[in-house]
């Protein structure tokens, strides 16, 4: 497996947030996590960063273990429910931001960054500052910063949460849409049901600091009450 | 047309101060009961051309006074800030930031004044700089508090992610964000030294004379046109740095 995590322990003071945490996930698999607040998700997300350090336990990915790399040698991106768009940068310049702290050459940059706004559907906006963008709009350029640089992982704390339900859809559909088109491995976090089954390959579902995976939507489903209960109630509606 | 009126009547109010120290500080030879003085020349003016002249070296230190207590309380509370903002004591920290204002500057100054003595820094612009800190230093501490916020923090999370070093995240995000903040430090604790009376006198024991005590000195000696010459050079930096902050801080908010 590509990302591999083993007996993962994390407490703040007394308080354990993560007890005994292992998983696997594939390469270029999305792993839609779900989970009720405080049960450690975004906890799990910064330590795979390297925004946290783990009291115990070892992360590695591809076989080598990452625990002592620094958040930015990780080429680890991670995408806040808040697109934390730079204030003072437009949208080009704030999707360019990853390629110009690589110091790539004006030229690449130019044509990446057009080529992702296109992606996007964000080439009218290139000169807009941030906050002249709708919701959906700067999520849209985090995902673009996030991705330009091709990061090995790309790790999603609700990033949808802030939007309204349509726009929230649509951006269900379009990052589908660009994770084909880069496919990258990825953790997806989400309170919402139905948002963790449309995105992704495989499920998780985390409680008091552990984490059960589900291979397959159909395992998933067959072994939630909680989900059978929700299908049942739109069926006998 | 009456809020025309009222703009021309408010600017008359604000500017006539102005413009009688600006007449006082040309004259010569004003005895009463005339209405303005016999003489009207650049003499006093041209005092402040000569470099030994007491006028031109008071505002000199002033200048360089306000100006490294500026720049050195905006570097050190930027980050002072950040590490109380983040940190699980903040309130604690800020409310020995709030200590120093719990007395008037004199009274701080009484008190800071016999250690000054005992080390042999009174008398002394470093002296004189140091006890501005005690002021100056938590006022900076205190504007950059409200600055930091779990967002920002986020940001710098980000860009690590994004792999940028600390080098990185401050050169290109953390310093342009807090452009405003960083200037609005600096103008106000330029402000704070450069008006700074109470502790001056007392730790310079007579022998830092800044433009604020020069002007005291003046309307002590009861010596009108050099008070009036001296006043004006007081008022001018907060009037360079007014323009300055409507010019290149407010114009953010726009």
């Amino acid at each position: 497996m590509w990302l591999e995590i083993n007996n993962l322990h994390k407490k703040f003071g007394a308080e354990p947030v993560l007890g005994d945490l292992s998983f696997r996930l594939a390469e270029r698999q999305m792993l839609s996590i779900l989970g009720r607040s405080g049960c450690g998700k975004t906890t799990l997300l910064k330590i795979i960063a390297g925004l946290e350090t783990p009291d115990a336990g070892v992360i590695k990915i591809a076989g080598k273990v990452i625990n002592n790399v620094s958040a930015h040698r990780r080429n680890i991106v991670y995408i806040y429910q808040e697109p934390l768009l730079f204030p003072h940068l437009n949208v080009f310049e704030n999707v360019a931001f990853g390629l110009r702290l690589r110091k790539i050459q004006n030229p690449t940059i130019e044509s990446k960054v057009l080529e992702m706004l296109e992606a996007l559907e964000l080439n009218e906006q290139a000169r807009k500052m941030p906050h002249q963008l709708s919701g959906g709009q700067r999520q849209r350029v985090a995902f673009g910063r996030a991705l330009i640089i091709s990061p090995q992982m790309l790790l999603l704390d609700e990033p949808f949460g802030a939007l309204d339900t349509e726009t929230r859809a649509v951006m269900q559909v379009l990052l589908k849409k660009i994770m084909q088109t880069h496919p990258i491995t990825a953790i997806f976090v989400t309170h919402d049901l139905k948002e963790a089954i449309i995105m992704g390959d495989a499920i998780g579902m985390m409680e008091k600091g552990k984490l059960d995976i589900y291979p397959d939507k159909k395992t998933f489903i067959e072994h939630n009450e909680h989900v059978k209960n929700e299908i049942n109630f739109w069926q006998n509606l | 047309m009456s809020k025309y009126l009222f703009k021309i009547i408010l600017s008359i109010i604000i500017l006539l101060p102005f413009a009688v120290l600006a007449v006082l500080s040309l004259g010569r030879n004003w005895a009463f009961p005339a209405v303005l003085p016999a003489v009207f020349t650049f003499d006093n003016w041209r005092v402040l051309l000569l470099a030994q002249s007491d006028l031109s070296q008071s505002l000199a230190l002033s200048l360089f006074i306000s100006i490294v207590i500026a720049t050195a309380v905006t570097i050190a509370s930027f980050f002072t800030s950040k590490f109380i903002s983040f940190s699980p004591w903040r309130r604690r920290w800020l409310l020995i930031a709030y200590f120093p204002y719990m007395f008037a500057p004199v009274i701080l100054a009484a008190c800071l004044q016999y250690y000054f003595l005992r080390l042999g820094w009174a008398g002394s612009a470093g002296g004189v700089m140091l006890a501005q800190l005690f002021i100056a230093y938590p006022f900076g501490v205190i504007i950059f508090t409200g600055f930091w916020n779990e967002r920002l923090h986020n940001m710098e999370q980000l860009v690590a992610t994004l792999g940028g070093n600390a080098w990185q995240t401050y050169t290109r995000v953390l310093l342009p964000v807090a452009k405003g903040a960083l200037l609005i430090c600096f103008f106000q604790t330029f402000l704070i030294s450069w008006f700074e009376y109470g502790l001056t006198r007392l730790i310079g024991v007579g022998k830092i004379q800044t433009l604020t005590l020069k002007v005291f000195q003046y309307v002590n000696e009861a010596n009108v046109f050099y008070a009036a010459l001296a006043s004006i050079l007081l008022a001018v930096p907060p009037i360079v740095l007014l323009w300055l902050n409507k010019r290149y801080v407010f114009v953010n908010f726009n």
